[in-house]
């Protein structure tokens, strides 16, 4: 267990540091003038080379390289251009707002697509359940941006029920949090039912039935149980998804998140704040991930996380379904 | 080979004279014949949904519409239905349709061409991970698990900032963002076909592994694969919305649906059709493939002419 997880998080680690490589030489190489989008408009020369050279931006990449891997050991991601504050700072500000739209987004959806997978698993193949599985695809192919426009602009301009952006109140946390939900509801729900589909036909139900085991204990500690792993899993990765930022929900509701905030660093260019995020946000969706894995012996007690570490990985390369959050 | 084979039961009606407890309003009402009834509905309203999209955006040419780029500042945010604009008109007075119609050339042909490069990738990776194993194996799963972690529309974005927002470079960003799809579900088909006894039979035949793969396996994974393909195609078309809508989609030569929609949404509040009736084509066209996808799979009898020689190709030579 304790080699199982150290050999994880070297892995993670691993991952990390290529992760925020690749992005700091993908940023070196973009076009674009992080100095000209700080200077404002009209710079002179002058101003520019004194921009470049604040932001330590005069050096050639392998040194620009060498300074960051330096911070990164001491906890120093630099300086944000644009807030002029330590990068690392503006982020974790930030990150509160998204770890609780994740949250309350991922409560809602496995509140809702459990149940709804169950049930439309038990009644497949009917009039309701044709009903229900349109609905989902319906769900699962609007844009979240649209989605989210729409619901904004019936709950919060027609019928003012709900603040129409930021978060001012709690109610704000309720109209980006069900723009995300209608697309997961619907990928999970898929999802649960295909899962309970198979295990309800599986023989050991039948033997089960056979031996009088009521219709709800079959459901729920037979069937379900056995769908738990890939189900957790499917929802686990989706979480880890979203704390990448919500990118599009939280730009559309103006949500004070990650999110919004690598769009806005994108815009200006702001290495630091690019890098600080990525870094950030990667590091908790490794850990996420890491988390799942070892729940996966306290729902199956066939899986036995060191020894059989390479089967155990097939289910979590083989959970996304449209991935993109 | 043409003749159709109905599933067991329909094609024996009970005889007569030996009456059989399970009436034709049972055999009619079975999973099985209701699974297909219901594939079949998919298929009728996915292909309806798709081509409602699709014809009239290969049209927008020849359609009697006023040009994308056309400014009347005169008629400025005119309602849907107006006349001469059937879908109203925009913030400078441009023809909304047009605009969807000549936005979403664009947007297909990023999709279309994204899933061909993704499917091809990912199939010829998947496969050979699958087939091969060992070290080939190990770089493509390992490629496949990285990309997982990492924060993929960040990435996105930040390649087209580096790239520019051109067709090739978003093409190709979706690509990258949905081969892994492809390439895990051939990488796990062909791992159950490489066991079987004809790949088996191939070997001792003498054919290099290579041939073995190509004229044999790949044939009989593809019907799978390219279903997943045609389902990422719904994929792909939400995703180049979702970067135009960010900023970093392609404006030539038309804006795609995803700018039409950020573009419109300033005015959400006095010219509310600017981004909905956007927003409904995408829908429609998203659940038309979805609806599509879902049918070809779920539908238990093999497909008849054309699609199933599409579909399930057999090789050549044996």
């Amino acid at each position: 267990m304790a080699t199982y997880i150290a050999k994880r998080v070297g892995q993670s680690v691993l991952t990390l540091f290529l992760t925020i490589t690749t992005v700091f030489v993908l940023l070196r190489l973009a076009p674009g003038d992080p100095a000209a989008a700080y200077a404002g408009p009209n710079p002179t020369t002058e101003d520019l080379e004194r921009i470049r050279a604040q932001f330590g931006l005069d050096d050639s990449i392998l040194v620009q390289y060498g300074t960051f891997l330096k911070g990164l050991v001491t906890g120093d991601l630099g300086t944000s251009f644009s807030f002029q504050a330590p990068a690392l700072d503006v982020v974790l500000e930030r990150l509160p707002y998204t770890i609780t739209l994740a949250v309350s987004a991922i409560v809602v959806t496995a509140l809702v697509a459990i149940p709804l997978g169950v049930w439309m698993a038990r009644r497949a193949d009917t009039a309701k359940e044709f009903g229900a599985n349109l609905l989902t695809i319906t769900g699962q192919s609007m844009p979240d941006f649209w989605s989210g426009i729409m619901l904004l602009t019936v709950f919060a301009v027609v019928v003012p029920v709900f603040p129409a952006s930021g978060f001012t109140s709690w109610g704000g946390l309720v109209l980006p949090t069900l723009t995300i939900a209608i697309l997961q509801i619907a990928l999970i729900s898929r999802m649960v039912r295909r899962e309970m589909s198979t295990n309800m036909a599986a023989p050991y139900l039948t033997v089960a039935r056979s031996r009088g085991v009521g219709e709800r204990a079959l459901t729920w500690r037979y069937a379900m149980t056995n769908s738990a792993i890939p189900v957790l899993t499917a929802l686990g990765t989706r979480f880890a998804a979203m704390l990448n930022g919500v990118v599009v929900v939280e730009v559309v509701f103006a949500w004070p998140g990650v999110g919004s905030l690598v769009v806005r660093a994108l815009e200006t260019r702001d290495y630091p704040l690019i890098q600080a995020t990525v870094l950030v946000t990667a590091a908790l969706t490794v850990l996420v991930q890491l988390l799942i894995d070892l729940a996966y012996p306290l729902l199956d007690p066939r899986v036995r996380l060191a020894k059989t570490a390479k089967q155990k990985t097939a289910p979590a390369v083989a959970a996304p379904e449209g991935a993109l959050a | 080979m043409t003749t159709t084979l109905t599933p067991g039961p329909a094609t024996a009606p009970a005889p007569a004279e030996r009456p059989s407890a399970v009436t034709p309003a049972d055999l009619k009402n079975a999973g099985a014949r209701r699974r297909e009834r219901s594939a079949r509905v998919k298929l009728r309203v996915g292909g309806v949904c798709t081509l409602l999209v699709v014809l009239p955006v290969l049209l927008a040419s020849v359609l009697p519409l006023p040009g994308p780029d056309e400014q009347d500042l005169a008629e400025r945010r005119l309602p849907p239905l107006s006349a001469g604009h059937l879908f109203g008109t925009d913030q400078l007075g441009r023809d909304l349709l047009s605009r969807i119609l000549h936005g979403g050339q664009t947007s297909l042909m990023i999709g279309l061409l994204a899933i061909v490069v993704s499917g091809l990738i990912g199939i010829a990776l998947g496969a050979a991970a699958g087939f091969f194993g060992g070290w080939v194996d190990a770089v493509v799963s390992r490629l496949l698990e990285a990309q997982l972690s990492l924060p993929l529309l960040l990435m996105l974005l930040l390649v087209v900032a580096l790239f520019g927002p051109s067709i090739p470079v978003i093409t190709a960003v979706i690509a990258i963002a949905q081969w892994p799809e492809v390439a895990r579900l051939t990488r796990s088909l062909v791992l159950v076909e490489r066991g079987k006894p004809y790949v088996a039979a191939a070997t001792v035949l003498g054919l290099r592994r290579v041939s073995v793969l190509t004229r044999h396996v790949v044939p009989n994974v593809l019907p799978q694969a390219t279903l997943v393909v045609l389902l990422l195609l719904a994929q792909a078309v939400l995703l180049e919305s979702a970067l135009s809508y960010l900023g970093a989609g392609p404006e030539r030569p038309f804006a795609t649906w995803g700018r039409i929609i950020s573009d419109g949404q300033d005015y959400i509040t006095t010219s509310w059709w600017l981004v909905t009736l956007p927003g409904l084509f995408i829908v429609l066209l998203v659940v038309g493939v979805n609806l599509l996808g879902d049918g070809l799979r779920d539908r238990t009898r093999r497909p008849r002419g054309l699609v199933r020689r599409v579909l399930s190709r057999k090789p050549q030579e044996a």
